[in-house]
């Protein structure tokens, strides 16, 4: 297995530059996602290391080795397209042992890697089979033996689940998590699917317009997000985000007071915040609360129930809208007055450029 | 209940069965008539003696294949030249819009203004093509001896449309033009099937460009290039115009093919039955290459 590293890669076109500067570290064995809008970038880079897209500036390092000049197969690298890209005219067997038969396997040791890796992915029974005979889930197990079958050194997938259907597409995340264990191999994913992202990633690289947003474990980004993009970007039901001023910063943390009568003392580093500085405040869903005694008083517009949980969509009373993560059995009418409180040291404060404002204390999974 | 709507339509509104026949009604009739009928006819012609106008037609049985198969010597001239040209046909002109369309399919400059110009002779009709390569071979005015000239070779020049060693081929090279564009055209919209993505698996997986080619690009291709060959086939079997236009069949028989033999017997000499035998015998040919071959692609597509 192996590591890559990426040093200031860039990708540009006759007009813009698609991928602007990205720096980052792929461990040996782990599960690297990139994560971002559609448009980021994220499938670009991932094709740049594939080398399928030319590579503009900065260098691409594999096991340490600079390979931007070296072709795709020679890489050793296996990609996992969305659309699967099995070659329709041949078994699944054939599919499989394609690039072994290219690089003049012998025939039984070929047959015994298919084998090896059909059993690995339970596609035995469909080994003789033509993709167009198999379902999109058994489609995609075909893809992904397909790479395995070659002992890459890293495993590349875009978008590889996007085509399933929800519940497929939660059972196929357990295996590629499973299989990232068998294996013991690095790979890099690449989704628009933050719940991908989040369950399956040692390391998130979220991209936004070409740029690294931020880069961390999935719980360092959901609580200590670096930016408003990626506050806003990871977490579903989405942070509610709003415009709120500064009324006064101490050791203790930062003053907020905002819309809908919001004031509340953030427990976070004041850096160069000051009285009456503009700012974003921020808070989840889940660390809003109906709370009988408090502060801000609503109503409910909308509930969202899912079940085991409930979205409660409350406007305050200037008219601010906030959602709030309530239990499944919470019994809120709507259009009735509710009250919420604000789990402070939950909250998130960011400056006008948009950067959050240090944790006095991080959140023990992160550290 | 599906079945009873399925079954019986709604009042005021013309079932199924009635649609049909009035959206398909004039494209059969048309058929029928142009296309149908005439071809019964000359069933019934190949059997007849008939000068093409005397009121009375008469039964002869099998006399006029009779006669062209062992009287008519310039049948079996017409057979082999037409055996020739079939060959070429669903070589040449396939072959090169194969290769015309590879190169167009690539991204490069202008490749529309190319693939436009490389299908225009596809449009021009068939006795234009003709009578701008009938010039063109002038053995004295014509263009193509005239640059052979300049480029030196005065060696190579021929009376091209008059000397029977080359006339046949001369006629082919003026068809090859006219008819490349539209296997071009053909295998242009089979590329553009080709999944960039399947292109980029078998990169990955190792493959070299050949490799690509022949493992992705030409299965692809399968059920296009069955479309070309077919239409290729049919095409150079019922070749005239170009025939009628460039040399009418001379020097010596030696462009005769049987489609203009069929046509010259006819209506030049008058003789339906023996004219009707041939167009017979050539749809027999033609049906004889054709069906087996469809029946095969059509298996191995099946099985695929």
């Amino acid at each position: 297995m192996a590591t890559v590293a990426l040093r200031d890669l860039r990708k540009s076109y006759a007009n813009h530059e698609a991928i602007k500067g990205v720096t980052l570290d792929v461990e040996d064995r782990e599960f690297v996602v990139f994560v971002g809008p559609s448009g980021c970038g994220k499938s670009t880079l991932l094709r740049m290391i594939a080398g399928l897209e030319e590579i503009s500036a900065g260098d691409l390092l594999i096991d340490g080795k600079r390979v931007n000049d070296v072709g795709p197969a020679q890489r050793e690298l296996a990609m996992v397209f969305q659309s699967y890209a099995l070659y329709p005219h041949m078994t699944v067997a054939d599919n499989m042992g394609f690039a072994l038969k290219l690089a003049g396997v012998k025939t039984e040791e070929r047959n015994a890697k298919v084998a090896e890796a059909a059993r690995i992915l339970q596609l035995e029974p469909y080994l003789q089979r033509k993709p167009g005979q198999l379902s999109g889930g058994q489609r995609q197990r075909v893809a992904i033996g397909r790479s395995i079958v070659r002992n890459p050194k890293v495993f590349l997938f875009d978008e590889p689940l996007s085509n399933l259907d929800a519940a497929l597409r939660g059972q196929m995340r357990i295996e590629l998590a499973r299989l990232h264990e068998q294996l013991n191999a690095t790979m890099i994913y690449v989704t628009h699917d933050q719940v991908e992202a989040m369950t399956m990633a040692d390391k998130i690289v979220v991209l936004q317009a070409g740029v690294v947003e931020q880069i961390g474990s999935p719980l360092e980004l959901y609580h200590h997000p670096r930016n408003v993009f990626v506050a806003g970007f990871m977490g579903s039901p989405r942070m509610n985000l709003l415009p709120a001023t500064v009324t006064g910063a101490d050791t203790n943390g930062v003053a907020i007071s905002g819309p809908g009568g919001i004031s509340v003392i953030v427990p976070v580093e004041p850096g160069s915040l000051r009285a009456g500085t503009k700012v974003t405040f921020g808070i989840r869903p889940e660390h809003l609360t109906v709370d009988p005694n408090g502060t801000l008083n609503g109503r409910a517009m909308i509930a969202e129930r899912l079940g085991g949980l409930t979205l409660l969509h409350v406007e305050l009373q200037d008219g601010t809208l906030l959602v709030v993560q309530t239990d499944g059995a919470d019994a809120t009418r709507l259009h009735e007055p509710v009250r919420l409180s604000i789990s402070a040291p939950h909250a998130h404060v960011f400056g006008p450029d948009g950067l959050s404002a240090e944790h006095l204390r991080r959140n023990p999974l992160t550290v | 209940m599906p079945a009873l709507a399925s079954g019986a339509p709604k009042p005021g509104r013309l079932g199924a069965p009635w649609q049909a026949v009035i959206l398909l009604g004039p494209a059969l009739l048309a058929y029928g008539v142009f296309a149908v009928l005439p071809f019964l006819d000359v069933i019934r012609l190949s059997v007849m003696r008939w000068d093409g106008l005397s009121p009375h037609a008469a039964f002869i049985g099998l006399a006029n294949f009779r006669f062209i198969f062992t009287e008519d010597a310039v049948f079996w001239t017409a057979f082999g030249n037409s055996v020739i040209w079939t060959l070429l046909s669903v070589a040449i002109p396939p072959a090169i819009g194969f290769a015309l369309a590879l190169g167009l399919n690539q991204k490069l400059r202008g490749r529309n203004a190319l693939r436009a110009m490389f299908y225009l002779p596809v449009i021009i009709a068939p006795i234009a093509v003709a009578t701008m390569w009938r010039w063109m071979y002038d053995p004295f005015f014509g263009i193509v001896n005239s640059l052979l000239t300049d480029a030196g070779l005065q060696r190579l020049i021929q009376d091209w449309l008059g000397d029977r060693r080359v006339a046949l081929y001369a006629v082919f090279v003026a068809y090859v033009w006219q008819t490349a564009g539209f296997a071009m055209v053909l295998f242009l919209a089979g590329l553009s099937n080709v999944s960039p993505t399947l292109l980029e698996a078998a990169r990955l997986d190792g493959a070299n460009r050949a490799q690509c080619f022949r493992h992705v690009t030409l299965p692809a291709l399968g059920s296009t290039i069955t479309v070309v060959i077919v239409l290729s086939l049919i095409n150079s079997f019922r070749t005239f115009d170009i025939v009628y236009g460039m040399t009418h069949g001379g020097p010596a028989q030696s462009t005769q093919l049987l489609a203009f033999w069929a046509y010259t017997q006819s209506m030049q000499l008058h003789d339906f039955g023996h004219g009707s035998a041939i167009a017979v015998v050539l749809l027999a040919v033609t049906a004889l290459v054709v069906i087996p071959y469809l029946r095969w692609t059509q298996r191995r597509e099946d099985a695929a």
